[in-house]
């Protein structure tokens, strides 16, 4: 009975609840990460698909992709769409926590409505920005005739110049909101009292803000980034809706390269091997991610 | 801050969060012009022409309740999977501190991270391996509970880290078992944050596209994301249609927001960063 016992009163009702989830995470998550890597080394087609023991294939998926002509053009938009979705994202997002910061009425009501982009569908999301941006009957075209900032139209989804913009665009507009509500927490925990001293030595708003804000923010900021990161290269949703990559690549990014080598091209161990390497990108971001928070994490 | 200024500030804030959400309008106010009014230019801000019976037409043309019926029922499935496992290991994971706790919290954390995109090439491998693609819908949930449930655990153990231990302590003081006191003490005092958590979840699974597209082939089990992908890309051009399917998609999802805003604010404000 002791076993039994242990399950209804003990360590063994703990070891049961966190055990079944973790047991189901491993299965899920953990084992076909690591399948992923081994795909990566061999070489899967159609007809090995359901063999479980594949020739191995050495590093030879690694060269084949690196070879692709369109490697280096998946790395370097990869790149952009991070580098800027994030800086968007956090200083459009960073303004707006500084701003609802304030006691106005309203202000906590009105920040939690521009939630409400995190919440849709990514894929409608797409939809709607694939129409707001349409070159020639887009509402954003005529926004900017109107106001005099282009004389013709930009053909933001079709122009191989402009593509990855597109999908940047609305990847910004998609995680604003959470960025600010991320940020927000941050700045509310800051202790009010500080910001009245510095006042009574006549700092004023711009010294206030680099002096206490950003400083008191390192941490939260510091996660804030690199969830920012995360969440970007856990994009996908928005390219199927908006570019499916094109016109030419010229839009591609790792994670969308990798679904279409997988399920497009059915090429599987490319497709493996291309998000390994994305995984790598994941890794780094998350490393930075779980120092900014160990000391919060041990609660 | 002075009567003045705040209401600056709250009109500023109006038109801000305007701004803001146009995108949003901008989908209503096209599902309900003409044809001819979509490709006027320059466009109409407000529709002339209000013409409400897109929404039963594309209903039916678009043969939406097949799509939302599935993704009701793989969003409940997720939903079902990630609480019913989810819970305990949150509660187990803000009870103790342990260097045990943390490899297991640092787990989690690591697995919150996995994009979708890296899952879906091994899953769909190994799931056509053991046979699970037979059975699409299903596939879809597990998968896709094994990525909701990480973001799940993180923010419901914040909720449980607010319940007082000392309450627990008491009732099994008193005679309880572990496991009375956790269905009769602790889980009635975390409700709340777990239901928040729960519709969360829900959400995000009502929405989900890349496991649902890569896996489900029949299209009498996709949901209506993947009903959706099917008539857009770069040369779609029926946009009252697509704007009009849009809507009846999200507009459950946003009610559903507005309603529970203030409670699914607080419950990310208070667990997201943890």
């Amino acid at each position: 009975m002791k076993p039994l016992s242990s399950l209804r009163d003990g360590i063994g009702f703990d070891l049961a609840l966190v055990g079944a989830a973790l047991l189901f995470l491993l299965a899920l998550a953990g084992l076909p990460l690591v399948y992923n890597v081994l795909m990566s080394f061999q070489k899967v087609d159609m007809f090995t698909l359901n063999a479980l023991i594949r020739p191995f294939a050495g590093f030879q998926n690694y060269i084949d992709v690196y070879r692709q002509p369109e490697f280096w053009m998946v790395a370097r938009n990869t790149l952009i769409f991070v580098f800027f979705s994030i800086l968007g994202q956090f200083t459009i997002g960073f303004a707006l926590a500084v701003f609802f910061g304030q006691d106005f009425p309203g202000a906590k009501v009105i920040r939690g409505l521009f939630l409400v982009s995190w919440v849709m569908p990514g894929l409608v999301v797409g939809a709607i920005w694939s129409w707001i941006l349409a070159g020639d009957f887009g509402v954003l075209n005529s926004i900017l005739r109107g106001i005099g900032l282009i004389d013709a139209p930009l053909f933001w989804k079709s122009d191989p110049s402009l593509s990855i913009w597109a999908v940047v665009i609305a990847n910004i507009w998609l995680g604003v909101a959470f960025n600010m509500l991320l940020l927000s927490v941050g700045l509310a925990a800051i202790p009010r009292d500080l910001y009245e001293a510095a006042e009574l030595d006549g700092a004023n708003a711009w010294q206030r803000f680099c002096t206490i804000t950003l400083p008191m923010m390192r941490s939260t900021v510091g996660a804030v980034l690199a969830l920012g990161m995360i969440a970007t290269l856990q994009q996908f949703d928005l390219f199927p809706a908006l570019t499916e990559g094109g016109p030419a690549n010229s839009s591609n990014v790792a994670q969308y390269w990798s679904w279409q080598m997988s399920f497009k091209l059915y090429d599987f161990a490319k497709g493996a091997t291309i998000s390994v390497m994305l995984f790598v990108l994941v890794l780094i971001a998350s490393i930075v991610y779980v120092r900014s928070t160990r000391h919060e994490v041990r609660g | 801050m002075t009567r003045r200024a705040a209401n600056w500030s709250l009109l500023l804030a109006l038109i801000l969060a305007a701004f803001y959400l146009f995108p949003l309008y901008w989908m209503y106010v096209t599902s309900l012009k003409s044809n001819s009014e979509i490709y006027a230019n320059p466009p109409t801000f407000w529709p002339l022409h209000p013409d409400f019976t897109i929404y039963p037409d594309v209903w039916i043309r678009k043969s939406m309740p097949v799509f939302m019926k599935n993704s009701l029922i793989i969003a409940s499935g997720v939903t079902a999977v990630t609480v019913l496992l989810g819970t305990g290991c949150a509660y187990v994971l803000a009870r103790y501190r342990s260097v045990w706790i943390d490899i297991g919290l640092f787990f989690v954390l690591m697995l919150q991270v996995l994009p979708a995109s890296v899952m879906i090439t091994p899953l769909f491998v190994g799931f056509n391996q053991i046979g699970l693609l037979n059975f699409p819908r299903l596939a879809v949930v597990l998968a896709t509970a094994a990525k909701s449930m990480p973001f799940f655990v993180v923010l419901v153990r914040a909720t449980f880290m607010s319940v007082p231990r000392e309450l627990e302590e008491s009732a099994l003081v008193d005679g309880n078992s572990r496991v009375g006191a956790f269905f009769f003490i602790v889980l009635p005092l975390a409700r709340n944050g777990i239901l928040v958590c729960a519709i969360l979840t829900f959400m995000q699974a009502f929405g989900e596209y890349i496991y649902s597209k890569s896996i489900i082939q029949d299209p009498l089990f996709q949901p209506a994301s993947v009903g959706l992908s099917a008539f857009l890309g770069p040369n779609s051009s029926d946009w009252s249609s697509i704007m009009a399917y849009s809507a009846i998609y999200v507009t459950p999802i946003l009610a559903i927001f507005v309603i529970l805003q203030r409670r699914i604010v607080s419950g990310l404000t208070s667990g997201a960063l943890k």
